[in-house]
């Protein structure tokens, strides 16, 4: 790891789950990077959304004891002060959001590596939008491969294509959204414009890194014929090595009360999504409903 | 499923056949006449297998059920007073717990076992205690061969003729087929029931019913679907009366089988009828016979994969027990190689040879948690964290000699039937109450985490950083953390056993060798040792309802967790530091049995990637030297659901502590524990 310390650059990480299944090739530990600069209406991971670090509270087991409400001095805007977290007696409150610095990340992960090799897995990194810390994530990168760990990013493409190509120039392994084909579309709800995003997926194409496609499946919204066709026309002779459709969850509001913010989806939660595998089929494109 | 097993399958879940079962005191119990307890107990067969009503229907091609609800005890209430005072008592005194030699049974008929008892009663004069045992056991025939006969009369009336034929043979001669060889196992294991016997296991199925399986389909008698559908009515049958057998809450009969793992030639023994055991009990879905896998570094991915399908049900099982660690660790307690790579499991998880062994391995528990206290009281004295664990060793080593102390003088009821199918008995002349070959007693090891977490926080918070006083932390204890608010978040916020964190890791290597050391040496009354443990059985909630609180931070009251498990109030890093914290302990020191589990929410599984990973961390556990593991898939919002509308979740199944049972039917403190151990996986 020497050649690669640089504890000048940090990194906010909200969660680090140890046995993730579907966020790449084997078991892997998927590090979920805090902060997204796209607001996609359909989000599951609302810690995710800011960098800064945040409070927040399980809702499973709460006694109802107010006890955490007493001695709030802030509760119109919470400041992440973290009073209330000693006085819950369950101890369901916590921050959310670990500030590490690369080297700490790195022995962190280090000590499930040989585990990790021995199962044909590795490490993934998530969000968030790891591309935020597209420089740590360089660094880290690099260090995980000395020891023969094997890397992955997940991320929505939105991102500086100078700092998207350093990391490609280290990864292993790409897991690329491509979301709403539809500049307009994509704007309205994502919060951006997916110029940005099919620009780098050149990039991606160029770089002969493997990469997987992932498409949210979110009812009359990504699902719709027109969206997925686009999508397929784009990948067909990409070099991807297909998509993976990820169909709604209607948990996804759950993390939201945890969060403290209020769920709004402008699309029908309740709709059946639309997972038209043949279509991709059609194009050749290695398809599955994860 | 096959229609004719779908049939049988709806009159298991309809329940309706219950109302056909009567009060046992239909029993004329003429039995108590009889003086010789062993004679007494194989009358009481007699009289048990007379009031029985042979009912079969036309679906049946194997059956059985009981029509009568109870069995009276054994001995009158004056003589139970008597015993009661002057022995110790375990378990209610029955036989128990214990694999039957089913492969001898099988091969020799009743007949064969007739015969060896009429020429080894001939050494004994008529009043000798031999002699009488012996007698038993012939007579425990006699009601075998009467309860088959009931059976083929009633087979043959409502026109089941392949049920009539088969029960022509057998018991009395081996089985002619894998069929035959089906029937006379229910029958047995009817038969032990009856026999008041508690937690009659079913040991390696696929080991000692192997042979006809495979000469049926080599005969052509047989195809594979077949024998699929025979062994899934076997199993469902196995089901019928589960709710009258004794246990600590319903499910807990210990109806366990084991499939896989080293035969005695080294070789692994997983065959093509283990697979079909496998799916049968996929294809049933029910809690019997609860499987358990044995494996080893040389297990093909197959096997966990075919095993992780069942896990994705959400049975509960198979568990997995790793030959690796288990069979050096028998042989070092001194069973033979031989026997030890024979090795099944009790009721639970409880490592024990069939045919030689009347092991008690789960004659009492340890609890960590209370040792750990009992030094705590005294932690002003302490002027470093060393001499606080030396006071912990010291307090444990003095409670295992205590239990030691306690556990003699054991009286157990005769059992002529169980001794009849065991692999000595007869020869020896000799009933299974009074010891086998081996007969080891294993002490259960409960809390182990929530020790260890304790003793983590003790070190961090008083020793290390010196933040708290020991009087202050004695204090918070005292008062249940009532007014120590911030002292219990730090508790809580202290290293904890399941994050690969060495801190307390370490502590808990400690007070498992310190356990083992407890123990080595030891004889007991039998002639036998005394056995470290993992498990917890029921102790997690027994020893720990009238505990006061613990440095871990855990409530006055509040259970330990199951097992071999992480405590359940924090918030893990993951399953492979799990995996690697309770991996660092000297497990082959430890090896009465008690398994790590693992829960993982139900969605995991919604795709095979999923299932084919969860596989594979199987294997890892395994490779790493894990030695026995358990795995969940579960919902809490589905068991919450459960708990307010259980007409709706009427066949939730759910593990407990070495078994599944229906949710429904257990007492709220387990369900509530079970809910509370899934409060952390989202």
């Amino acid at each position: 790891m020497g050649k690669h310390i640089d504890n000048m650059k940090q990194a906010t990480v909200f969660s680090i789950e140890e046995f993730s299944v579907y966020d790449g090739p084997g078991i892997r530990t998927t590090v979920f990077f805090k902060g997204c600069p796209m607001r996609c209406n359909w989000c599951h991971n609302p810690e995710g959304l800011l960098p800064k670090i945040q409070v927040v509270k399980s809702p499973n087991g709460c006694l109802r004891c107010g006890a955490c409400e007493e001695v709030c001095q802030n509760k119109d805007e919470c400041i992440a002060c973290g009073k209330c977290i000693s006085v819950c007696p369950r101890g369901l409150i916590r921050f959310s959001g670990v500030v590490y610095t690369v080297e700490e990340l790195f022995l962190k992960l280090q000590k499930n590596a040989e585990y990790l090799k021995q199962c044909g897995g590795g490490v993934t990194f998530s969000g968030g939008e790891c591309l935020l810390y597209a420089d740590f994530l360089h660094d880290l990168i690099s260090g995980l491969k000395d020891i023969g760990v094997h890397t992955a990013i997940q991320t929505s493409g939105y991102a500086e294509e100078s700092q998207f190509m350093k990391v490609l120039s280290v990864v292993d392994y790409v897991m690329f959204d491509l979301k709403i084909m539809d500049r307009e579309q994509a704007i309205r709800y994502t919060g951006r414009s997916n110029e940005l995003i099919l620009k780098n997926f050149e990039h991606l194409k160029e770089s002969g890194v493997p990469f997987m496609v992932r498409t949210p499946l979110i009812p009359s919204v990504t699902d719709t014929k027109e969206n997925l066709t686009a999508i397929a026309e784009r990948i067909k002779d990409s070099g991807a090595l297909g998509i993976e459709l990820l169909p709604y969850n209607k948990m996804s509001g759950s993390k939201y009360t945890m969060a403290g913010i209020e769920y709004r989806p402008e699309f029908d939660e309740q709709a059946e999504v639309n997972a038209d595998t043949d279509l991709f089929l059609r194009y050749g494109i290695k398809v599955k409903i994860m | 499923m096959e229609e004719r097993l779908q049939k049988i399958y709806d009159r298991f879940q309809k329940r309706e056949y219950r109302n056909l079962r009567r009060d046992g005191t239909l029993m004329p119990c003429k039995f108590y006449e009889e003086k010789n307890l062993a004679v007494r107990s194989a009358r009481r067969l007699l009289e048990a297998v007379d009031a029985e009503q042979a009912i079969l229907f036309p679906e049946d091609t194997i059956g059985m059920m009981r029509t009568v609800k109870t069995i009276p005890p054994l001995l009158t209430e004056d003589e139970a007073k008597e015993i009661r005072a002057n022995y110790f008592i375990f378990d209610g005194a029955q036989v128990g717990n214990i694999s039957s030699d089913y492969a001898s049974m099988l091969k020799n008929g009743f007949q064969g076992k007739r015969e060896e008892i009429a020429n080894e009663i001939k050494k004994y004069s008529a009043e000798c205690k031999e002699y009488y045992e012996l007698y038993a056991m012939n007579l425990t025939i006699d009601a075998i061969c009467l309860l088959a006969e009931k059976y083929r009369k009633e087979a043959e009336r409502i026109g089941i003729t392949e049920l009539a034929e088969a029960l022509s043979n057998v018991p009395l001669y081996a089985p002619r087929s894998y069929y035959e060889a089906l029937v006379m196992m229910r029958l047995v294991n009817f038969a032990l029931w009856l026999n008041g016997n508690k937690h009659n296991t079913l040991g390696r199925f696929d080991v000692y019913m192997y042979p006809y399986f495979k000469a049926d389909i080599a005969s052509g008698k047989l195809t594979r679907e077949k024998a699929l559908e025979l062994t899934g009515e076997f199993f469902v049958d196995l089901n019928f009366d589960a709710d009258l057998y004794p246990g600590v809450q319903q499910g807990d009969n210990g109806q366990s089988m084991v499939l896989g793992g080293m035969g005695a030639d080294g070789e692994d023994v997983f065959n093509e009828l283990s697979k079909i055991c496998l799916e049968a009990s996929l294809a049933i879905n029910l809690i019997d016979p609860k499987i358990n896998i044995r494996v080893s570094k040389n297990t093909p991915f197959s096997t966990y994969y075919l095993g992780t399908l069942l896990t994705k049900q959400g049975l509960g099982f198979p568990q997995y027990s790793n030959d690796d660690v288990v069979i050096p660790a028998l042989m070092e307690m001194g069973y033979s190689q031989e026997d030890a790579r024979n090795y099944v499991v009790a009721a639970c998880w409880e490592f024990i040879i069939p045919g030689v062994a009347y092991d008690i391995p789960n004659v009492d528990a340890l609890s960590y948690p209370d040792v750990m206290l009992s030094a705590v009281a005294r932690l002003e004295k302490f002027s470093t964290f060393a001499k606080l664990m030396a006071a912990v060793k010291g307090e444990l080593t003095a409670t295992c000699k205590k239990l030691i102390a306690n556990t003699k003088n054991i009286f157990v009821e005769p059992s002529p039937f169980q001794s009849v199918v065991m692999t000595d008995c007869i020869k020896e002349a000799k009933d299974i109450a009074d010891g086998s070959k081996y007969n080891n007693y294993g002490f259960h090891g409960a809390g182990l985490s929530t020790a260890a977490d304790s003793l983590a926080a003790i070190k961090k918070l008083v020793y290390d950083e010196k933040k708290y006083t020991a009087t202050t932390l004695k204090n918070a204890l005292a008062a249940n953390f009532k007014g120590y608010e911030k002292l219990h978040a730090d508790c809580i916020a202290a290293p904890k056993m399941g994050n690969n964190d060495d801190y307390v890791d370490e502590i808990a290597v400690e007070l498992t060798d310190c356990f083992a050391d407890a123990l080595k040496g030891e004889k007991n009354e039998r002639g036998g040792i005394f056995r470290a443990g993992t498990g917890s059985a029921m102790y997690y909630i027994w020893l720990s309802e009238h505990l006061g609180a613990t440095p871990d931070g855990r409530y006055a009251g509040e259970p330990f967790s199951a097992n071999y498990s992480p405590s359940l109030n924090v918030k893990f890093d993951g399953v492979l530091s799990v995996i690697h914290s309770f991996t660092k302990p000297h497990l082959g020191r430890i090896c009465n049995g008690g398994p790590l589990t693992l829960e993982f929410h139900d969605t995991l599984f919604r795709n095979d990637e999923g299932t084919q990973k969860v596989a594979r961390l199987v294997k890892l556990f395994v490779e790493n030297g894990g030695h026995q593991l358990q795995l969940n898939a579960i919902n809490r919002e589905t068991l919450l659901d459960a708990q307010k509308h259980p007409e709706n979740h009427k066949n939730l199944i759910v593990r407990v502590w070495g078994w599944s049972g229906y949710f429904n039917e257990l007492d709220i403190a387990y369900q509530n524990h079970i809910i509370k151990r899934l409060e952390f996986l989202s």
